[in-house]
This record gives C-alpha cells, structure tokens and sequence, in this order.
C-alpha cells in the first residue's frame, strides 16, 4: 500500500493555463445570476434616470405652488393646493369624462375591429399573407403622418370625407369637422381607432396561431357549430392574451398626445382635451407645472388601477 | 353501436396521393386498429372517418348510413386525440360534458353521465381539477371519458398513448382494452407502434403509401405475413431477411443458407415458378434456437445484447446469403442487410466473438419472391 502525500497547492498553481479574469469569473456557478445584473445594469439606470426621477420630481411639484419649475430655486411649502382646484374644476372633470369617452370607444372598436381582422387573415384564402399586411399597415405609418392623412380626409373644403357625404347625400352642406364638439370628437376617435387596431389584430393573430387545432376538430366531433367554437375555444383560449393586449391599448389612449394635439389640439371648447392634453396645455401653455403635475399624478393613478383591474383577472398561466 | 364501412375512399393532395382505395368492413363492437410507418395514411383516414377531411372518392357508411358528406357532429362518432385536446379553461368535469352540452342536453343529465364516466376510467375525484393540474396518464383518462359520456355509434383513438412514457403506455393500454370489452362499442384505433397494434386489436389493417397491405388478425399477421413489408414490420426485433438462389429437385426447392442445403417450405406447384431464382427468405429471430437442430450453424457472434430474460445475437450473414433489400421500411431497427438476429432465452453465457452453434427449423422459414415481394406459399 502506498500511502503518499501530495503536497498542498494552491488551485491556481495546479491549472498553469489558466488566466485570470479582472478577479471576477463569471462563469462559475455561484455568481452566474451576477451577469444578469451587470447586464440589466445599463438599462435601469437610464430608466431611473429619464423616468423615476422625473417621476418624483413631478410628485414633489405637485404638492407646491409652482409656475415655472426649476431645480436651482429652494422648494416650496407644501400645499394641497393643486388637488383642491383640480377636484373642483369643472375643466378637469371635463377631461376625466374626455379620456373615458375615448377609452371605451376606442378601446371597445380596436378589440372588435382587431379581432375580427385576425379572424379573417387567420383564415386560408389566396393573398393571405398581403392582407395581413394590409391589417398591419396602419400601425407602421407614423402617428404624425397618420394624423395628417386623416387631417385632410376630414378636411372641410377639400376632404375627401365630405366629399364621400354630398355624394352619398347624406348632406347637402360640407360639415366642418373640426369647429363642431361632437364632429372633432368623432374625428379623434376613428383616427385613433385606425391606428390602435391593428395591434389587437396582430396580437391577436399570434394567440390565435398558438390554439392547437385539435381543439376545433375535437369541438367539431362534439358538434360546436362555428359560432359554439369561437365562444366556447376561441375566445376563452385568447383571453391572456387578449387581456393583456387591452391593457396596452388602454394605456396607450390614456397617454396618446399627438394624435389629438395635431388634429384638433383639444378643442373646439375643449370637446377633445384628455387629461394628457390638459396636463401638456397646463404645464407649457399656462407655466403652471405645480397644477400640471397634479393632473399627470391623478392619471398616473387612473392607469394604475386600469391596468390592476384587467391584469390581475387574467394573468395565471393557463397550460 | 354500429359496424362501419369503407367503401373505394381516396384522397389526395393535388398530385400527391395519400390514400388508394380503402376498402374495409368492420364489424359492430370489433376492435381495428390501423398500423404503418408516418405518412402511410393512417391517421388521413381516421380524419376521413370522423368527417375532419374530406375524401377525394368513395364512400363511409357508419350503421348502414352513409355519412361521407355529413359534418363531423352528426356522424355520432368520439375521438380521442394524440394531443388529448383538452380545454384548459375549463375543469374536467365541463371538458367531459363538453359534445353533450352542444347538443343542447340538460344538466342534470350531463351530471349523471360524466360521473359515470368518471367512476369507470377512475377520475372522479378529479372531475373539479384543470387540465394542467393533471399527470399525463389523468390527462389520457379524462381525453377517453369525454368520449365515452357520448355513447357514441363508434370511437376513433388517433395515437393516444403516444404522449406517455413506456410504463404508463403498457398501463394505459390494457385499460383501453378492458375499457373496450367492458362497453363494447366499435373502435378504430390508429398507431404506428405494432406492438400496440399486435395486443390491442382484433383485426390489424397494416399500411405502407396509402394503401392496404394486409388485413388480419395479430396471430395471422405474425405466422403468415403476405409481403415482405408485413413481415418485416410485425415483430421486435424483426425478421430477418436472407437472399438465396433457388435449386429445384423432384423433393422440392432448395436454398443454401450458412453453406448448407435447405429445403424451402414451399407447395411442388410454386416450385418451377422461382426454380433458379433469386428469392427472400425471412426468419423470426425467436425461430432460432441454441444448440442442435434441423439445420444447425457455427458462427462467431459479432455483437450480443442482453435484456436480462433473453439475449439477443447478432451474426454475420455469409455473403452469398447478404443483400436482401432492406424493405422493411418502418420497423422498429434499421435493418442491415449483412446480420442476422436471433433471440434466445435462458441461452447461458454468450460472449461476443465466441464460437457458438444456433440452429432452425426449415418449416419456420417465409419465402419471399424478391421481385414483387409477395409471399410464395
């Protein structure tokens, strides 16, 4: 029996091959996860930067009477000031009743339109694969340039769309689109419809790819007829999904400035102004950042609740 | 319940044909299963069947009704699927009660018979659970009651027990068949593994490229394979296939195999049809013994495997013997055209490159025309 013994060496004497790694290797399992931080590193940073520190910076100028904010003036009493005139404006409770007009509307057309063009392109039919392009197409064009097209469609003089009217005789007289509340309001929803459906469409068309098709043949052996199968497998497997996607969409309307400040920049007497509108006009129309602030928080908090409301119900996996 | 027919059904896609004239006639309460490698056909006319494709020509005829232009709800057939399709929104108890619902029955009716079901395949206390909640083997149960809560005319099972691990396979598949003796009702069951096919069935419809190849019982299928594809697919390990030239003599026909004179199982009639010839021969590897026998041989062999209650042998074939087309397409091995596998149980110590002497029967073995591959008998 021989018994020897090795001397003790250090690990690093034993691998002469070996380089060492700046003191840090990664590639051990134990400080594996750390590459995910030092990866996501970049990333929240800038986050917290542009946002959570504007974030409460916002928060702050909404509890302190503020005209023009400027980080190199001392900090103003605290007052609750700002929410006491925002709760008992009329123009607020206004905006509140704009943007909720506009998400139901909205969001309740970009759901129906949006699936039913998914319906339709997920079906197998010659040129499928250019209307589905046609379906997304709206979603690619710009917002600014959107808004322009349906600036002039909707134009009096030289639209396209009165011009569709007189023909049509559904009037005798060119509708002035942008002067009429209940015209512009229109007008900000069918251009914000056309540019947010074809999102549900699309994440649509990727649930319904994702639905084995066993799922129809079995419901077709069980005798489901077309429209048993779209509520009973269709819609129900489409729900995480679906549920998500209108949370997007709503958030999207909540925040969305450009379509409405180019088409009708909140007007005519304020038919259009949502609260995004109003804290924009509030902060750099007014110089009134303390009361704009108080606005983007109130929706900041409308928001939240939304989206708790719809995703909490339906984010458990469901395979 | 109800017998069911197939009459001259097609199908192909645009120029590609998958299914030639399928002719079958099942009997009310049988047990068929249809067999052959991916892409014969099988699981297009299962489809055919339960109405989800369309045949190209020819009839389906479930209880003497013609059904082939009648959509799949109103053929009074279950399918359970590969995939179980369940729905997972929904609990077990509603996936079962599911085809009854959309027939508009009531629920109290609905109740009865998805507990019954329940109780028969063991999922009772499952019945308020999802179907991610369950195991695969659960899964595979609940797929079956909601076909059995139906009390359909026919079931249609399209590899159900593909997605299960071995063990829960063997299980699974001696439920099915219990399940099936217990309510009696017609079955087509379509799988690619002949084993299932060999244990469950009464009858075996074997496919190769949309067409029939044989149709028999699993006994029958073994002992007398009409082609060599037949042959070949039926059994594990699979025959064996040997090529020898044909010498006729007044006695009959002769071949040598291992260098040795064999005669050839085949009627005096048959004989001057292959004498001089080339011909197949296949050999079951559980045909060849240990020790001496009618025609014994000494090899060396190149490779032995052993499961425990038996040993499998693998030879070289002597070159005369070698090239056989490896036609069975399918089999469970890729069959070399130059070894020959025997099975031998309790065959004591067998070491690899070992002398060893194996024997068969001459009576044991198929003959097969090399030509068109039918069986000489």
């Amino acid at each position: 029996m021989s018994t020897q013994s090795i001397p003790a060496q250090p690990l690093a004497a034993r691998a002469p091959g070996r380089r060492r790694r700046f003191g840090l290797d990664l590639a051990r399992p134990s400080r594996r996860h750390w590459l995910g931080y030092l990866l996501l590193a970049p990333a929240v940073l800038l986050i917290a930067l542009i946002i959570v520190y504007p974030l409460f910076i916002s928060l702050d100028l909404s509890f302190q009477n503020v005209g023009i904010a400027r980080l190199d003036q001392p900090r103003r009493p605290f007052t609750l000031a700002n929410y006491e005139r925002l709760f008992t404006s009329a123009e607020f409770w206004m905006a509140c009743w704009v943007t909720f007009k506009l998400l139901v509307i909205v969001t309740g057309a970009c759901f129906v339109l949006g699936l039913a063009t998914a319906l339709l392109v997920n079906n197998r039919f010659r040129g499928r694969s250019i209307a589905r392009l046609f379906v997304a197409l709206p979603w690619a064009v710009p917002e600014v340039i959107a808004v322009v097209i349906f600036a002039w469609i909707f134009d009096s003089s030289f639209g396209l769309m009165n011009w569709l009217f007189i023909t049509l005789g559904l009037t005798s007289q060119t509708i002035n689109w942008f002067s009429d509340p209940d015209a512009a309001f229109a007008v900000v929803a069918i251009t914000m419809i056309w540019k947010g459906y074809p999102f549900v469409s699309i994440m649509a068309l990727a649930g319904l790819q994702s639905i084995p098709e066993d799922f129809y043949n079995a419901a077709k052996v069980d005798g489901a007829n077309a429209w048993q199968r779209f509520t009973n497998i269709t819609i129900p497997t489409l729900m995480p999904v679906l549920g998500v996607t209108i949370v997007l969409v709503m958030l999207w309307v909540f925040r969305d400035f450009s379509i409405i400040y180019v088409l009708t920049g909140g007007g005519p007497l304020k038919a259009t102004q949502t609260l995004s509108i109003m804290t924009y006009e509030q902060a750099f129309g007014f110089f009134k950042m303390g009361y704009a602030s108080a606005v983007g928080i109130v929706t900041l908090v409308l928001c939240v609740l939304a989206s708790l409301l719809m995703v909490g119900r339906r984010a458990e996996a469901m395979y | 319940m109800a017998g069911i027919r197939i009459e001259n059904v097609r199908k192909s896609y645009g120029a590609v044909t998958v299914l030639r004239d399928f002719n079958l006639d099942i009997a009310d309460g049988e047990f068929v299963v249809f067999v052959g490698p991916s892409g014969c056909g099988k699981s297009t006319m299962l489809k055919i069947l339960a109405g989800l494709e369309e045949a190209s020509g020819g009839r389906v005829l479930i209880g003497e009704r013609d059904v082939t232009d009648l959509a799949p709800g109103d053929r009074d057939i279950a399918m359970v699927f590969q995939n179980y399709a369940l729905y997972p929104h929904l609990t077990v108890a509603r996936n079962m009660g599911f085809g009854l619902k959309m027939r508009g029955m009531d629920r109290g009716e609905i109740d009865r018979r998805v507990k019954e079901a329940a109780k028969i395949l063991a999922v009772d206390h499952l019945l308020d659970r999802r179907p991610k909640e369950l195991s695969g083997g659960q899964r595979q149960r609940v797929a079956l009651g909601r076909a059995i809560v139906r009390e359909p005319q026919a079931f249609l099972m399209d590899e159900p027990l593909s997605n299960l691990d071995a063990k829960l396979r063997v299980h699974m598949r001696a439920e099915i068949s219990a399940l099936h003796k217990r309510l009696g009702v017609t079955t087509i069951y379509v799988t690619h593994d002949q084993i299932e096919a060999m244990t469950m069935a009464d009858r075996i419809v074997i496919m190769r490229d949309g067409e029939i190849q044989q149709i028999a019982d699993p006994d029958t299928m073994f002992a007398r394979p009409e082609n060599l594809f037949v042959a070949g697919f039926i059994g594990s390990p699979g025959m064996n296939f040997l090529l020898g030239n044909v010498t006729a003599d007044e006695r009959g026909a002769r071949v040598s195999l291992f260098g040795q004179d064999v005669s050839l199982p085949v009627p005096l009639a048959a004989v001057p049809g292959i004498a001089g010839r080339p011909v197949i021969l296949g050999l079951r590897p559980e045909h060849i013994g240990p020790a001496h026998g009618p025609v014994s041989f000494a090899v060396r062999p190149r490779l032995v495997e052993s499961l425990g209650s038996e040993k499998y042998i693998y030879v070289d074939l002597p070159h005369e013997n070698r090239g056989a087309p490896a036609d069975a397409k399918g089999a469970d091995d890729e069959r070399r055209g130059d070894a020959l596998i025997a099975r031998l149980v309790d065959a004591g110590a067998v070491a690899t490159g070992e002398p060893i002497t194996l024997s068969f029967d001459p009576a044991r073995l198929h003959v097969f025309d090399a030509d068109t591959h039918r069986a000489i008998r």
